[in-house]
C-alpha cells in the first residue's frame, strides 16, 4: 500500500479537498500525539486490486460543509460515516471519518473533534443519506451534529443516554451472549468433573 | 397464467419434494458443519482455538495436580464457524456431519466435547512436558535423518537445546553417538543434563 | 385532520419478513400520504462488541451480522483487514471468494423474490420458487457444510477449498437451475397477477434515488448503473464477464426482474469460477498489524456494503464501522409509499429486500 503506481481521481476534486486540509506536519490538538502516518494531511492508498482512496485531514470540521459542496457538486455518493475515538495516554480524541465514492474511488474525509465538545456541522442539507449516520453518530458517540434537521433518536431508545458507545459496555456478559468465566465454571461442573 | 399452470402440473406430477425425515433419512452432506471434535493425541494446548473462537465455547486449562490439561468445547456455544479448525496448526480438531442437538434444557451443560491430556516427564530430566506426536516430529525433521525423531521428542525443549549443543559444537568423546543408536535413553551422557 | 385522515401504526413485526420495523402511516382513506418509521428493536451493539475481539474473531462475528448476506460481510471484513495490513490474498482464494458470493447471491435473489409471491398471496408461485432456490441451499451444505453461514472467508483467503468433484457437482446443480430460474423470471415477467401487483407501485424515481444515495437492485432498478464489483472491482471480478441489469421502470417490478436477471448473471460468474480456477495455496500469511486505517467495499446481494477499520498496533481493531445496504434503502422506502394503498406496504418493503438486523448491527 506504501507504494502508488498510478493515483486514479478527480483532480480538481482532488485539490479541492486539499486545500480544505490542515498543513502537513501539523499537530492536531494538544493531547493527541498521532502516528506519523496520521499526521499527514492527506494521503493516498490503493488496495491490492487497484482501487484508489484518498485521505483527507481537514483543518477543521467547519471545512466538512464547504468539502461536502465540492463532493456534491462532482457527483459523489456518501457511503458511509464512521465516528471513533482516538485514545491517547488515556485521553480520548473523537474524529468523525466521512466516506464518499465517486466513480469507483474513495474519496475519505476525517474531521478532528474538540475532545470537551465534540461537534460536527450537518452535511445532511447536501446529502440526503447523511440523515441516519449523523443521528447514529449523536446517539452513540454524543457528537453534536449542528443544524441537523431531524434530530431523532435512531435506534436507541430516548430513555438510554447518548454516547453509549464510548462506554465500554460488556453487553455479551449483560447478553450471556459469550461464555464467561461464570459461565464456564457452571459448564464444567455440568460435567461432573472427572479431573 | 398458463406459464404457471404448467409449472403447477408438473410440480404435481413429481410429488413432493421434502425428504420424510423423522419417519426416514434426510440429506446430510458429507462437509456439513455438526459437532466438534478434539484428538487427544494430537492436541499440544497450544490455545490457538481458543483465541479464534469468537463465541468463547473453547476452554483449556491445566489440571490442579498440574499432570496436564482439559480441553472443553461447549457445543451449546460453538457457532460451528470452523476457526479453530482452520487455525488449529496440529489438525487435531475436526467437525463430524452430526447436526442431531436438539436436547432438554437440563442437558445444556452436557453437550460438550472434552479431552483431558496428560504430560509426559522428559527421558532426559523427568520433567513434564507435553510431547508432539512422532508423526509430526518425523515432519518437522524430515530433511536431518541425523536426527532421532523418537528421541526429540520425548526430550523437553531445555534438553533438546542441549541436546542440540552437544550434536553440533561439543564433539567431544563420550558424546551421544550417531543418532540412528541413541534410542535407549539411559546411556545418553549427563555431561550437560540440566540438574532436575 | 380530516375524517378520512388517520395514523396507522405498522409493525414491528412481520411487515413482510419476521423482522422489526414499526411503521407509521398516515392514511387519507386508503392511502398513504406520509411515513416515518422507528427502528432499533434488534439493535444489538456490534461495533462495539468487534472493539472487544481479535481480528479473526471478528470473521466470524461479521458473518453473524445478517444471514441472507452474511457472506458479503466476512468478505468485506477480510478485504478491509488485508487492506489495513497489506495483505495480497492467493489468485485461487480470489476466486473461491467470488464463488461463494455468487451462491449467496443466488440464494438471497430468490429468496427475496419467493418472498414477494408470498406478500402477494400466490403461495404456490412462492412454493415453486423456493423449491428452485433449494438446489442452491443445497449446494451451500454441501460445499461450505451450513445453509446459511459459510464460514469460508478468513484474513488472507479462504478457509474451505473446493475440490474439482465439488466444483463439478456446483456446475451440474447451476445447470440444473438455469432453465427452471428462466421459467420463474418468464412467470414474474408476464403473470398478470404479479404484474397487477408490482408494476408501477413503489416509485422511487431516478432523481429520489440519486439524493437518497440508494444502492443494490433498488439503484439498478431506478436507472441507476451502480455496482461495486463492476465500479472498482474486487477479487477476482476484474476477470469476470457479467452485465449489470438496470431497469428504468423504478417500480417493485423493476426491482424484482434486476434480481433475477442477475440470478442469470450470477450463474455466468459461478460457471466462470468453476472453469477458470487456478490451482495454488488458498491463505496467505498474516502480517504485523500497525496503526492504520483502511475500507473495503463490496456488492452484497443488497447492494453496496461498507467496511472501515482502524487498527491500534493489537490484534483488536480500535474501531470497526460497516454500513450495510439497507440503511440508506430503508428511508427511500417513504418516497416508494408516498400516494399508494395500504394494502401495498408489505410488497413495497419487501421490494427493497430489507434487512433489520443489518441495518441495526
Amino acid at each position: 500500500m506504501e507504494e502508488q503506481h498510478i493515483l486514479h481521481g478527480d483532480a480538481e476534486l482532488m485539490n479541492g479537498l486539499s486545500a480544505l486540509c490542515a498543513a502537513p506536519g501539523v499537530k492536531l490538538g494538544d493531547a493527541s500525539k498521532p502516528e506519523p502516518a496520521q499526521v499527514a494531511a492527506e494521503h493516498h492508498s490503493v488496495d491490492a486490486f487497484g482501487n484508489a482512496y484518498h485521505w483527507y485531514r481537514l483543518v477543521e470540521p467547519g471545512a466538512l460543509v464547504p468539502a461536502a459542496h465540492l463532493l456534491k457538486d462532482k457527483g459523489a455518493r456518501l457511503c458511509m460515516i464512521s465516528p471513533y475515538n482516538v485514545r491517547h495516554m488515556g485521553e480520548m480524541q473523537p474524529e468523525v471519518c466521512y466516506h464518499f465514492e465517486l466513480g469507483g474511488v474513495v474519496y475519505n474525509l476525517t474531521a478532528v473533534l474538540d475532545p470537551k465538545r465534540p461537534a460536527v456541522p450537518s452535511i445532511t442539507p447536501v446529502f440526503d443519506n447523511a440523515d441516519w449516520h449523523e443521528r447514529e453518530m449523536m446517539e452513540l458517540f454524543k457528537i453534536s451534529v449542528e443544524q441537523h434537521p431531524n434530530p431523532r433518536r435512531l435506534f436507541l431508545d430516548e430513555k438510554l443516554d447518548a454516547g453509549i458507545l464510548n462506554q465500554a459496555v460488556p453487553l455479551s456478559v449483560m447478553m450471556n451472549g459469550a461464555c464467561t468465566t461464570d459461565l464456564w465454571e457452571r459448564i464444567l461442573a455440568g460435567k461432573g468433573d472427572k479431573a | 397464467m398458463a406459464g404457471f399452470l404448467k409449472v403447477l402440473v408438473r410440480n404435481l406430477m413429481q410429488g413432493p419434494s421434502t425428504d420424510p425425515f423423522p419417519l426416514g433419512e434426510t440429506f446430510t452432506p458429507q462437509r456439513l458443519r455438526g459437532k466438534v471434535h478434539i484428538n487427544p493425541n494430537l492436541c499440544m494446548g497450544c490455545g490457538v482455538c481458543r483465541h479464534s473462537c469468537t463465541a468463547g465455547a473453547i476452554d483449556i486449562r491445566q489440571l490442579e495436580d498440574g499432570t496436564g490439561f482439559k480441553i472443553t468445547v461447549w457445543q451449546n456455544a460453538c457457532c460451528l464457524c470452523a476457526s479453530c479448525r482452520h487455525y488449529c496448526p496440529m489438525g487435531a480438531i475436526t467437525i463430524d456431519n452430526n447436526w442431531h442437538s436438539a436436547h432438554a434444557a437440563e442437558e445444556k451443560y452436557d453437550k460438550v466435547e472434552q479431552q483431558i491430556i496428560r504430560y509426559e516427564p522428559c527421558s532426559h530430566c523427568g520433567s513434564l512436558m507435553r510431547p508432539l506426536p512422532l508423526e509430526r516430529v518425523r515432519a518437522l525433521y524430515a530433511n536431518d535423518d541425523s536426527l532421532d525423531p523418537k528421541l526429540l521428542r520425548t526430550l523437553c525443549p531445555k534438553c533438546r537445546q542441549i541436546e542440540d549443543a552437544k550434536r553440533n559444537s561439543c564433539k567431544l568423546p563420550g558424546a551421544p553417538g550417531k543418532s540412528a543408536s541413541a534410542n535407549d535413553d539411559a546411556a545418553t551422557p549427563a555431561s550437560a543434563a540440566p540438574t532436575a | 385532520m380530516s375524517a378520512q385522515t388517520f395514523s396507522m401504526p405498522l409493525g414491528p413485526v412481520h411487515v413482510a419478513l419476521e423482522e422489526p420495523v414499526y411503521f407509521h402511516l398516515d392514511v387519507d382513506g386508503e392511502t398513504i400520504r406520509h411515513v416515518s418509521l422507528t427502528s432499533g428493536h434488534v439493535h444489538r451493539g456490534m461495533e462495539a462488541m468487534a472493539t472487544q475481539r481479535n481480528l479473526i474473531q471478528n470473521t466470524t462475528l461479521t458473518e453473524r451480522v445478517c444471514s441472507l448476506c452474511s457472506n458479503s460481510h466476512s468478505f468485506t471484513y477480510s478485504m478491509a483487514v488485508e487492506n489495513v495490513l497489506g495483505i495480497e490474498i492467493p489468485v485461487r482464494a480470489r476466486y473461491l471468494r467470488v464463488l461463494a458470493e455468487e451462491i449467496k447471491r443466488v440464494a438471497s435473489h430468490l429468496f427475496n423474490t419467493a418472498i414477494q409471491a408470498h406478500v402477494i398471496g400466490f403461495k404456490s408461485l412462492f412454493m415453486h420458487v423456493m423449491e428452485v432456490r433449494e438446489m442452491m441451499q443445497d449446494v451451500k451444505e454441501t460445499v461450505y457444510g451450513n445453509r446459511m453461514n459459510l464460514a469460508s472467508n478468513c484474513i488472507g483467503g479462504v478457509k474451505c477449498d473446493v475440490s474439482p468433484e465439488l466444483l463439478t457437482y456446483i456446475r451440474q446443480q447451476v445447470e440444473k437451475m438455469r432453465p427452471a430460474v428462466a421459467e420463474i423470471r418468464d412467470i414474474y415477467a408476464t403473470n398478470s397477477m404479479v404484474l397487477g401487483r408490482t408494476k408501477g407501485i413503489g416509485l422511487l424515481p431516478h432523481d429520489d434515488a440519486v439524493r437518497l444515495g440508494v444502492v443494490g437492485p433498488v439503484a439498478r432498478g431506478s436507472g441507476i448503473a451502480h455496482d461495486v464489483r463492476k465500479d472498482s472491482p474486487y477479487a477476482a471480478y476484474m476477470d469476470m464477464d457479467f452485465n449489470v441489469p438496470v431497469y428504468d421502470g423504478c417500480c417493485i417490478h423493476s426491482r424484482t426482474m434486476v434480481r433475477l436477471d442477475e440470478v442469470m448473471e450470477s450463474f455466468g460468474i459461478i460457471e466462470q469460477c468453476c472453469t477458470r480456477m487456478p490451482d495454488g495455496p488458498v491463505t496467505a500469511p498474516m502480517r504485523q498489524i500497525h496503526v492504520a486505517e483502511a475500507c473495503a467495499r463490496s456488492e452484497a446481494p443488497r447492494g453496496e456494503v461498507f467496511y472501515y477499520i482502524r487498527t491500534n498496533g493489537t490484534d483488536m481493531p480500535e474501531r470497526l464501522k460497516w454500513r450495510v445496504p439497507s440503511y440508506m434503502n430503508w428511508e427511500a422506502l417513504s418516497v416508494m409509499m408516498r400516494d399508494c394503498a395500504v394494502a401495498d406496504v408489505a410488497l413495497i418493503t419487501n421490494s427493497i429486500d430489507p434487512c433489520v438486523s443489518c441495518t441495526e448491527r
